[in-house]
């Protein structure tokens, strides 16, 4: 998938009323790109196999 | 009032007990050889001499700590005993309320809220005698990554350039420059232990569920525990001892009983089988000196009668980029109202934070949530193994302030700078277990070295028994930070 750039991340921010100045963008936009990487390269893991349950350490003993 | 040690050093023995542990303190007030006022002054006159530089607190309660003070100073002289911290003062992080006292989360759009009713765990630490000195200073709203501290810069008090960890920060920096006699923090992946690591104190991130979170303002509630941060493992264990239990504010609160943590500190090693992460010791960003000191913590554990081994965990390389997706999706739903109508009261650093993982979308923040469930399966197996899991609680030392400040350029960094370290702390988060951070040396430069504890859900007792016998065989506790001292 190709990174998304500061324009595409003022769109979808302004599509869920967050306001954003120029040069947060630009951050945001390497932060947001750096987690869709990291979140991808867990389709290697067998997901399918894991309940997505939150901590509950009293459910484990 | 009875305090012998007195002559000439007055300003040696002023800084001895200072640097005290509670425990040891709490034990002299008993014994009625110093009295709860001198203890507060002590505090207060390092505080005043120290605080303008490190910015540990936010708000310091003076006033009302001496009158405290006072109160339990005439029921000491008249037998009446609150309870084992009668007359000791702590300090916590300005995350937790306190009624009538000014609690900020460490965010300019806080700076005037008050609340009405004390957390619950400043509740139980004033019942135990305890003296609220202050509030301490945090990274905004808990989150890390802040640019611009609303309430001034902390800094490590080993090295005033160099970042104390956060987001308890301040709590890290009192302790660990005996700003006062204990601290309570906040850990949601690693905000206690951080702080510890680098600035060589002791920080516990307690079983998720071991202890109330009422009153505490959440960074992310499915993995937020308040823990202690102090000088020693045993003031560890008093402090979990009396903050822990069943809350009915909280009802992620545990209702199983609550051993005396103490009791069993001297316990040891002998025979316990401890599991040395071979992912995090071994680790390419792990610095050499960091893989040093924690190999040679492990060796010293043997020595001491533990059953040692490495122990692989492919999963944990992962936990940074899972846990901040998760972490910080839950704060961007919980700050929208916020960042929608007062985006520009937030520092740049925590804004660019929260919008960014607002912007997460679902299918790749499912596919987090269940490889949480994956590395909490692979730890608790590996705990089904082993009583511990050994780790360095950072793959570096404290970082220059610079590092933090420095803008972000690129995707990469972005993963380097937000995910890598935090692979190291935010295992024991994603599987609720609890893990503490004790000092194991320090670089050529000076900084301190932690290594980092996970135990079994609820088995902090085995924590502490370890902890405490590498702390006793280490003996770094006499060792001050040298700005402390100045």
């Amino acid at each position: 998938m190709a990174d998304l750039g500061p324009d595409d991340v003022r769109r979808l921010a302004a599509s869920l009323s967050l306001p954003l100045n120029g040069e947060d963008a630009t951050e945001i936009a390497h932060r947001l790109n750096a987690f869709l990487d990291a979140l991808a390269a867990l389709d290697t893991l067998p997901l399918e196999a894991a309940e997505p349950w939150p901590t509950s350490p009293e459910g484990y003993v | 009032m009875a305090h012998q040690p007195r002559g000439l050093c007055v300003s040696t023995a002023a800084e001895h007990l200072a640097f005290a542990s509670a425990a040891r303190q709490a034990a002299l007030i008993r014994e009625k050889r110093i009295s709860p006022v001198e203890l507060v002054t002590i505090y207060l006159d390092r505080i005043g001499r120290l605080d303008g530089h490190l910015r540990a607190f936010i708000t310091v309660c003076s006033e009302s700590a001496l009158a405290e003070a006072e109160r339990a100073q005439a029921e000491a002289a008249r037998g009446a005993w609150r309870g084992p911290l009668h007359g000791v003062p702590f300090a916590v992080k300005d995350q937790l309320d306190t009624a009538g006292i000014l609690t900020t989360s460490g965010s300019a759009l806080l700076k005037l809220n008050v609340p009405t009713e004390d957390s619950t765990v400043v509740a139980k630490l004033k019942a135990a005698g305890g003296i609220l000195l202050g509030k301490l200073n945090l990274t905004e709203f808990a989150l890390g990554g802040t640019l611009r501290f609303p309430y001034g810069q902390p800094r490590n008090p080993w090295n005033p350039e160099h970042d104390p960890g956060g987001s308890s920060s301040g709590s890290g920096i009192a302790a660990a420059a005996a700003l006062c006699s204990l601290t309570l923090g906040e850990d949601t992946g690693g905000s206690v232990r951080s702080p510890a690591s680098y600035c060589g104190a002791v920080g516990l991130r307690p079983t998720w569920g071991r202890v109330s979170r009422h009153g505490c303002f959440p960074a992310a509630c499915s993995m937020d525990q308040v823990g202690p941060l102090t000088r020693t493992v045993e003031d560890c264990a008093l402090v979990l001892t009396l903050i822990a239990g069943y809350d009915a504010k909280d009802p992620t609160s545990s209702r199983r009983a609550v051993p005396d943590y103490r009791a069993t500190l001297g316990a040891g090693v002998k025979g316990t089988r401890i599991g040395v992460i071979t992912e995090l010791v071994d680790g390419a960003e792990t610095q050499a000196e960091v893989r040093g000191a924690v190999r040679e913590a492990a060796r010293g554990l043997a020595a001491l009668g533990a059953m040692v081994e490495d122990v692989s965990l492919p999963l944990i390389p992962h936990a940074g980029g899972v846990f901040m997706a998760l972490c910080d999706s839950e704060a961007a739903g919980r700050h929208k109202p916020w960042l929608s109508a007062r985006a520009d009261e937030y520092d740049a650093g925590t804004r660019r934070r929260l919008v960014a993982a607002g912007l997460i979308p679902a299918v790749p923040l499912h596919r987090a949530a269940r490889a949480r469930a994956l590395i909490r399966e692979q730890l608790l197996e590996a705990l089904g193994k082993f009583d511990l899991l050994l780790a360095p609680t950072s793959p570096h030392p404290a970082p220059a302030i610079s590092f933090h400040t420095a803008p972000v350029t690129s995707k990469e960094e972005a993963a380097r700078r937000f995910f890598g370290r935090r692979s190291y702390t935010t295992p024991a988060s994603l599987a609720g277990v609890p893990a503490i951070s004790v000092p194991c040396g320090f670089t050529a430069a000076g900084l301190p070295i932690a290594l980092q504890l996970m135990g079994r859900p609820f088995a902090e007792s085995t924590i502490f028994a370890a902890a405490g016998a590498w702390e006793n065989a280490a003996g770094l506790v006499d060792r001050h930070p040298p700005i402390a001292a100045a």
